[in-house]
């Protein structure tokens, strides 16, 4: 569903991905780890393009996100994105932030686009909030509503960079629990954490990235238990003794 | 000072009025869309706009508004009172395009990925999302260029305008009562700019309260 194949890219000199070669599945949660600098937002943000590869090919559903013929905007509808810092609309309200895309994009009538918007936010745990602004909502409220947000467009992928890194410690599990629904109910989700935990539990893959290169992929159990690279040995010692 | 001056001149005060505020209006009006349309042309994601959007600000914003006023007077040969509304519109749309740029370039960068991720195009993501954030931003600078604009008007009476300096300038040369004349007309513009004034901050505190 997915496809990178040798994918570069570059910022000037800077070499911030490195020969990436990853498949992912439709149905697969693939969580990236790896220590700050590392490229892990970077590949997430190239899948929608909000960044472009230098070189090599990215494909979803077979359709190349790199080509100039390609209509991103339409490739975008199938890909939500969840953000470290929510990135609601602040002259939004919650409803109005969810409907906006779903009626602009897709052209669903208000009455329809709010019939599901209210369905997400029942789903995400904060349908009494729908009339609100994002800044009367806790981070961890805001982050249900950005999860609501994306989900309102029906996409078949949804991509999660660091979406619990600004929360405060006791929003995490909130905003977890709603992504764990997710991942149950069979989305394609691709995610850039360091909560190992939900890593361990929710992930069918583990990609470990290091200074811009895959170093290892495998799934959680083994990965946690019998890391190959010395880096990740160091990484996860680093991480989960403390 | 004596105030026969204006109620002998009553008729020429206010049509002079009467016209300021049309070409202000008109100008505000006509230079805000402007200014909105060479501030995108700054920003977007596309080299030449934004070639052409500087080339346009940095020109018009240097050069003195009288010689941009005798210009298109003498060179389209337009009435005076268009031709400076004209000229009114030009110049001050480079000094709002650069306020709503610098408006714009303070909403965060999230908002606009998160509005493309989402699937709108840039222009949907810019009116839809950013300007209506960058909006509240600006209105403190654009109040300020408001008032300039109102005060600038006085430009057009070089070319026969028929506004208030033009009034002001016949009443003077025929009455010799010159300060007094201009006290008048001072009082005029004030009479202009400090509801606008008031407007605008009104506005800034309304607009703060809603966010």
């Amino acid at each position: 569903m997915i496809v990178f194949d040798k994918v570069n890219k570059y910022y000037g000199d800077f070499h911030v991905l490195k020969n990436i070669n990853l498949t992912i599945n439709k149905g697969e949660v693939v969580v990236v780890i790896g220590p700050s600098g590392s490229g892990k937002s970077t590949l997430l943000r190239c899948i929608n393009h909000l960044e472009a590869i230098t070189e090599g090919s990215l494909t979803v559903n077979g359709i190349s996100v790199s080509d100039k013929k390609t209509n991103i905007n339409k490739l975008r509808r199938e890909i939500g994105m969840v953000f470290q810092h929510f990135h609601l609309y602040p002259h939004k309200t919650v409803l109005q932030n969810i409907i906006l895309a779903p009626m602009k994009v897709l052209g669903q009538t208000e009455s329809q686009a709010k019939e599901i918007a209210l369905k997400y936010l029942e789903k995400v745990g904060i349908a009494d909030k729908a009339q609100s602004y994002p800044s009367q909502l806790s981070g961890g409220q805001q982050q249900r509503v950005a999860i609501a947000r994306g989900l309102a467009m029906s996409p078949e992928i949804m991509l999660f960079d660091e979406p619990t890194s600004a929360l405060d410690p006791e929003m995490i599990g909130e905003v977890l629990d709603v992504m764990k629904a997710l991942a149950h109910e069979g989305m394609t989700m691709v995610v850039v954490t360091h909560e190992m935990g939900f890593a361990r539990e929710v992930a069918d893959r583990i990609v470990f990235l290091d200074q811009g290169q895959i170093l290892e992929e495998a799934i959680p159990a083994e990965f946690y238990e019998n890391p190959k690279e010395e880096r990740a040995q160091l990484f996860l010692s680093r991480i989960l003794n403390h | 000072m004596n105030f026969s001056i204006l109620t002998n001149n009553m008729d020429m005060f206010l049509q002079g009025f009467k016209v300021t505020i049309i070409a202000s209006v008109t100008a505000l009006i006509a230079s805000l869309l402007l200014g909105a349309f060479i501030a995108v042309l700054r920003i977007a994601p596309y080299k030449p706009l934004n070639r052409l959007g500087t080339t346009y600000v940095e020109f018009f914003r240097n050069i003195p508004l009288l010689i941009i006023t005798l210009f298109v007077y003498l060179v389209f040969n337009f009435k005076g009172i268009t031709a400076g509304t004209i000229a009114l519109t030009i110049y001050t749309t480079a000094f709002i395009a650069e306020a709503i740029r610098a408006g714009i370039l303070s909403i965060p960068e999230g908002q606009m990925e998160a509005a493309r991720s989402s699937g709108l195009t840039y222009s949907q993501a810019m009116r839809i999302v950013i300007l209506p954030q960058a909006i509240k931003v600006v209105i403190p600078p654009l109040g300020n260029q408001f008032i300039n604009l109102v005060k600038n008007s006085s430009l057009v009476a070089v070319i026969a305008g028929g506004d208030l300096m033009y009034q002001a300038d016949l009443i003077s040369a025929r009455t010799f009562r010159v300060m007094d004349t201009y006290i008048l007309v001072a009082m005029f513009y004030l009479v202009l700019t400090i509801p606008l004034s008031l407007g605008v901050s009104y506005l800034e505190k309304r607009l703060a309260k809603s966010n």
